[in-house]
């Protein structure tokens, strides 16, 4: 089981680096799905059969809406993105440094996901102004504070799982519209 | 009022500021000035409400981040200048950093990352206000609803008692001096960075955001105070920011676009209660800081009383950015202004129900 649990903790991880090192919707539908394999795999090791759907299910259409956009390129990995590669594989040994040899107890996979997918996802929707960029990393940020009760042996984690899938899949379904550019203030004010 | 370190009834204080933040919006709409389109405000205003009160009913903190991250989607794609990006990246940051630290609090680790997990968590709820350090992009020209004003004002104060609620909670008794100390030293700052901002800034829009990071920044020391007396003057504070700052801003907005300030009466009231004297909210919540300074650590009340001077040239700058209020305004105002002076001459109800 241990094996499982680490391998799916791999997953989430490699799907956070590419959803950090793609601009491509593509790309990013990719990283989205492979981190929702990681996180659901680790419901499911965790005991949380329903959670585990809801996080599969959740992160899948967030994956397909994102995979399905029009004009989708992959872009993973587009020239002068040296900087994220960098942040991947440190986050990455970051992570496992404080999950393995700095935190003691088991669940020291879970440990590792939540906390590299946490900052990852945070990383990238600081560092991109890409409406589509952005949600996708919304979107892996809900499914890992979905996962976040399973640090925590006393609180269900069911219930956060659903709304983490709930939410990863409605940021992706949310309309396309931009901002208002300009001074195109409407007549009545909101105050 | 007892002096010992007390926990609040977290339920009932949720129950407070979340029935003061409803008055507020019932409020702004109903003495809003007639070109406010009142159907945004009151649709905005009541998903906000129904936003704090999942956070409220929320079993565990993972869902409260959850929600708030719902709740910042939603307002980022309300129509601005600023784009999406930009308005989700404060609350994305704050609910990074309050899952990060609460992983390192949850964990069985060394104290020392169970102290920067109490960081963390402050840091988040931080950021979550747009205080500083993490101060949100602020539009004057932009409608309030999607502004950062309801971070600040609206859902912040009931999202930071939940946050330092759930924290005492689960921040181990070895990082708890870490977790206050941080409260503290930035509440002193923003207490600082927000009078003399809010004095020396030169839109009068930008003073009066800058004058929510002061009272913040009180609140802050407070909480941080864990002990009653400061927990007592974070809630009144928080109570008179929602039913006095907040409804007072929105009355000052058409002011404020027509530049028409004025130095009547009226104007040196609202300043007066702004600053927080007597006999409004602000000034009984000083009173129960600075006793409580002087409780935990002498020379914490003498820097509150001196940087509580500072507030004084920054309110009446903002009560003249007011302008002189009519019709419905004026009703608004004296209305704000009798329930401050109620609240300020007798908070007692209000500490009763919180258990303080």
């Amino acid at each position: 089981m241990e094996i499982v649990e680490a391998a799916a903790a791999f997953l989430a991880w490699a799907g956070a680096s590419l959803v950090v090192l793609s601009d491509g919707r593509r790309g990013l539908a990719l990283g989205l799905a492979v981190l929702t394999a990681g996180f659901a795999v680790l419901a499911l090791a965790n005991g949380l059969q329903i959670g585990a759907v809801a996080v599969a299910a959740g992160g899948g259409i967030a994956a397909w809406q994102c995979w399905r956009s029009p004009s989708a390129m992959w872009g993973i990995m587009p020239a002068g993105s040296t900087p994220r590669l960098v942040l991947s594989i440190g986050s990455g040994l970051v992570g496992l440094w404080v999950a393995a040899a700095v935190t003691n107890g088991p669940g020291a996979a879970m440990r590792f996901a939540i906390l590299v997918v946490l900052g990852l996802m945070g990383a990238r929707v600081l560092s991109s102004s890409e409406l589509h960029v952005v949600l996708a990393g919304i979107a892996g940020l809900a499914l890992a504070l979905g996962a976040a009760p399973a640090l925590d042996v006393l609180t269900d984690g069911t219930v956060p799982d659903i709304a983490g899938g709930l939410i990863a899949a409605g940021v992706m379904a949310l309309p396309r519209s931009g901002h208002v550019h300009g001074n195109s203030e409407p007549h009545k004010r909101a105050t | 009022m007892g002096t010992c370190t007390e926990t609040p009834n977290r339920t009932n204080v949720q129950l407070e500021l979340l029935a003061a933040t409803a008055a507020t919006l019932v409020l702004a709409v109903v003495l809003a000035p007639l070109r406010v389109a009142r159907a945004s405000l009151l649709t905005w205003g009541v998903a906000g409400l129904l936003g704090m009160a999942a956070i409220a009913l929320a079993p565990t903190f993972d869902l409260v981040l959850l929600i708030v991250l719902v709740l910042a989607v939603l307002q980022a794609r309300l129509a601005s200048r600023r784009d999406f990006a930009t308005r989700v990246r404060g609350p994305v940051l704050a609910v990074g950093l309050l899952a990060i630290g609460l992983a390192f609090v949850r964990v069985d680790a060394p104290v020392v990352l169970e102290r920067f997990g109490a960081v963390g968590i402050v840091a988040g709820l931080v950021a979550a206000l747009g205080i500083f350090p993490f101060i949100h992009e602020f539009d004057p020209e932009e409608s309030v609803v999607a502004s950062p004003i309801p971070w600040i004002a609206f859902i912040g104060p009931l999202f930071a008692v939940t946050v330092i609620s759930w924290a005492r909670q689960v921040v181990a008794a070895d990082a708890r001096d870490a977790f206050g100390a941080v409260l503290i030293g930035l509440g002193l700052i923003n207490v600082a960075w927000g009078s003399v901002a809010s004095w020396r800034t030169e839109s009068d829009a930008a003073a009066w955001r800058y004058s929510f990071m002061a009272d913040w920044g009180l609140a802050l020391c407070g909480f941080g105070m864990a002990i009653s007396d400061g927990m007592a003057a974070a809630l009144v504070l928080l109570v008179s920011v929602v039913l006095g700052r907040l409804p007072l801003y929105l009355w000052s907005r058409q002011a404020l676009r027509e530049k028409k300030p004025a130095e009547r009466p009226i104007n040196l009231l609202i300043a007066a209660l702004l600053a927080g004297s007597a006999p409004f909210a602000g000034f009984a919540a000083r009173v129960l800081l600075l006793r409580g300074a002087t409780q935990l650590y002498w020379p914490l009340a003498l820097v509150l009383a001196l940087t509580m001077l500072m507030w004084l040239p920054a309110s009446l700058r903002l009560g003249r950015s007011m302008g002189m209020p009519r019709g419905r305004q004026a009703v608004g105002v004296a209305i704000v202004l009798a329930l401050n002076v109620l609240l300020g001459l007798y908070p007692q109800p209000l500490l009763r129900l919180a258990g303080l």
